[in-house]
């Protein structure tokens, strides 16, 4: 019995080692971080494999320059320490680029999407604008920029709020509300529409609050990585790849700047 | 038992009467069919073999064990009878008439040895002055004067199972019960402990002691009970059984203590 | 934001990992004892499924406990989640620590001399005097280091209600590193934490000691 235990304690050690070599500098791997629960951009798919707009445009890339894809994801709230710590190369997921980003060093791409937040709340609601949340609880996700614009431009708005709740993924947030313990869900434009597509009994307010872009991610000093992926992402674009990729999501294709230029 | 009437008794019922008592641990029998009676004033011990059912015949007739059949009587009154228990409410009116002194004394740790004497009596309805008089005089006759604040931890085993018989004397029973009080005891310290019960004896105490003292048993008791086997082998005063034992298992039990 | 206006916002947050602490130790150290007890009772029945209860609650995630109780009447009922977060992790924390501290409990409970019942028994102590006068002090005395050890871990595992979105110092700390892109929320995190340790430890430490009086 003993023996049979050191050797399976042999076997984690060794797959422990064996997934620590596997993050190591790998000129023709590219991992690629991603919030696994950001539908439509990065999600867990049908099959059981990510997938979304993001992780196929960036499969595209990966194509497109001969690397191979890893797909890693991240922890939403720490993705700019995991991405330090090497874990991805990149966090490319629907992430609104913020200021302190770029102040912190970080190499932040060309935007390619335009996003604005959104209220969602649910279909019987009485709350119709912004202006009626006054005495409400909002739910937001923890290290979205729906939760920065709440503590920055829109502090103003929050200061009328009952409380702000912040949720760990935007599925909390959802199942929240769906459980009347907020009374509305404050959330990129691209989540809300999957969302609300997907479950009945919810609603988004017309009222668009908050404009920024999405875009992708690069420690500090992968300049020229960050160049590359932008030259393949040119090349997808100017031979349709990319437009093609979009057609099979319409909710967010008007907003790609991309193809809206 | 008849034999036993040139001892000065009462003529009212004895305080202690087993008749054909029966227990059994599973399939193995402990007490086969033990009879025998404690009358007021008398020292009774019980000698024999380890495994021979002494101790389970103390225990059985203090309630810690349930006797599986036979009958425990307490001046007269049913405990026991044909292996039915009394009611628990004259269990509990049974149980302020013995007290009992177990060989690992079974002390109260957190308590003081105040409060050891002390609580159970209160307990009872005694007030606090009493009891700690009561206490106090106990203590002093244990020789233990000046232990009222100690703990059980910073006294000897000695001290502590002479704190034990104090706190078994202060609920004032009619009949005390030894477990082998010296068992567990260094033998240096064996001595002071017999030298209290002796003094108990010489009070006219009732008590009934199982013990592997025999120089004690044969000094103190009135009569001396020979268990083996779960059987009362022979019984009689300590002169008879000592100096003359009837059957040979007594005679080869004495053996092992004569030097 | 200055280190200062981060310890004060993070303060506010130490309320509420207060609350979560002094609440799950209120309810789970009476709660544990009537589990223990009906864990030793003499019912098979009960004591088998007591103990698979307490098996199952030893042996999966409190955080996943937290959010059964949280969210999951909402999903098999569809009642209404509770506004009141702490109300959720006050019944998940204490139910997950009463099973520990049943098990503490039952091991104190078990490793009283048996001739300590039967002193009482003899004296006349009733079972619930002899229960609350007797065994029980003497159980305290022998699980407190084991509970001081799982005290220092409810310290910790406040922590995990930023699972249910509770503010609690440690979910502030969270916000507070995403605003700010700073990992310093967390040192600040891990020294409240620190000192609470410490008070508990010292606390505990006191009570151990007045209890020395006897070995």
């Amino acid at each position: 019995m003993k023996k049979y235990l050191s050797l399976l304690m042999a076997a984690i050690l060794l797959l422990a080692l064996a997934a620590c070599g596997s993050s190591s500098d790998d000129g023709s791997k590219f991992i690629m971080g991603i919030d696994p629960e950001y539908p439509p951009f990065s999600y867990l798919g049908d099959d059981g494999s990510y997938t979304g707009f993001d992780v196929e445009i960036c499969q595209a890339v990966c194509d497109t320059l001969g690397w191979k894809l890893e797909i890693f994801g991240v922890n939403w709230d720490q993705k700019l320490i995991q991405l330090d710590a090497k874990e991805c190369d990149c966090v490319w997921s629907g992430m609104t680029i913020l200021d302190s980003m770029k102040e912190a060093g970080y190499v932040i791409s060309k935007p390619y999407y335009f996003n604005t937040q959104v209220l969602v709340v649910k279909d019987d609601s009485a709350i119709s604008s912004s202006a009626d949340l006054a005495g409400k609880i909002v739910a937001v996700q923890l290290g979205t920029s729906g939760e920065a614009l709440l503590n920055e431009d829109l502090s103003d708005l929050a200061a009328t709020f009952k409380s702000v709740t912040t949720c760990d993924s935007f599925l909390k947030c959802f199942t929240e509300l769906s459980g009347n313990a907020v009374d509305a869900v404050f959330v990129d434009l691209p989540v809300a529409t999957n969302y609300v597509k997907e479950h009945a009994g919810f609603k988004i307010l017309d009222e668009q609050l908050g404009a920024e872009e999405y875009g992708i991610a690069f420690r500090s000093g992968d300049k020229d990585l960050c160049a590359k992926v932008e030259d393949a992402l040119a090349t997808l674009v100017s031979n349709g790849k990319y437009a093609e990729i979009a057609a099979k999501y319409p909710d967010i294709v008007d907003n790609l700047i991309f193809l809206n230029d | 038992m008849s034999k036993e009437t040139k001892l000065d008794q009462p003529a009212s019922a004895p305080i202690l009467e087993v008749r054909g008592l029966q227990k059994s641990f599973g399939s193995i029998e402990v007490l086969k069919d033990i009879s025998f009676s404690v009358t007021q004033g008398n020292v009774v011990t019980v000698i024999g073999p380890s495994g021979s059912g002494k101790s389970t015949l103390l225990r059985c007739a203090s309630f810690l064990e349930t006797a599986n059949g036979g009958d425990i009587l307490y001046d007269g009154e049913y405990a026991l009878k044909d292996g039915v228990y009394a009611e628990k409410k004259d269990l509990n009116r049974f149980r302020t008439r013995f007290g009992m002194v177990f060989q690992n004394f079974n002390l109260f740790p957190h308590y003081s040895v105040m409060k050891n004497i002390c609580e159970p009596p209160m307990l009872r309805g005694c007030g606090k002055e009493e009891a700690r008089e009561r206490a106090a005089q106990l203590l002093q006759k244990m020789g233990l004067e000046g232990k009222e604040d100690a703990y059980p931890c910073q006294l000897s085993g000695g001290q502590q199972q002479r704190v034990a018989i104090a706190r078994a004397l202060a609920l004032e029973p009619e009949i005390l019960y030894f477990d082998e009080p010296t068992s567990a005891l260094d033998p240096e310290l064996t001595g002071e402990v017999l030298k209290v019960i002796r003094q108990l004896a010489a009070d006219r105490m009732t008590m009934v002691v199982v013990t592997h003292e025999m120089a004690f048993a044969r000094a103190v008791s009135h009569r001396v009970v020979f268990m083996a086997d779960g059987c009362i082998v022979e019984e009689g005063s300590p002169e008879q059984v000592f100096e003359d034992p009837r059957q040979d298992r007594t005679k080869q039990f004495l053996s092992n203590y004569t030097k | 934001m200055s280190l200062m206006t981060m310890i004060a916002k993070m303060s506010e947050g130490l309320e509420k990992t207060c609350a979560i602490f002094f609440l799950t130790l209120l309810f789970a150290i009476p709660l544990g004892m009537i589990v223990a007890l009906l864990r030793m009772s003499k019912n098979k029945i009960i004591s088998g499924i007591v103990r698979f209860f307490i098996t199952v609650l030893r042996g999966t995630p409190l955080m996943l406990q937290l959010l059964a109780v949280t969210y999951g009447p909402h999903y098999l009922f569809g009642a209404d989640i509770s506004r009141n977060k702490l109300i959720p992790v006050v019944i998940a924390f204490s139910i997950n620590y009463a099973a520990y501290f049943a098990e503490i409990y039952r091991g104190g409970i078990e490793s009283i001399p048996k001739g300590q019942y039967e002193a009482a028994a003899v004296l006349g102590y009733s079972r619930l005097q002899t229960f609350m006068r007797i065994i029980l002090p003497q159980v305290v005395k022998r699980i407190l280091p084991s509970m001081t050890n799982e005290v220092i871990t409810l310290v910790k595992d406040t922590s995990i209600a930023f699972a249910v979105s509770y503010e609690e110092i440690f979910t502030i700390g969270k916000q507070i590193a995403n605003s700010q892109t700073s990992f310093m929320p967390f040192v600040v995190a891990g020294v409240f934490y620190y000192l609470f340790n410490f008070v508990v430890d010292r606390i505990m430490g006191l009570f151990e000691k007045r209890l020395n009086y006897y070995s």
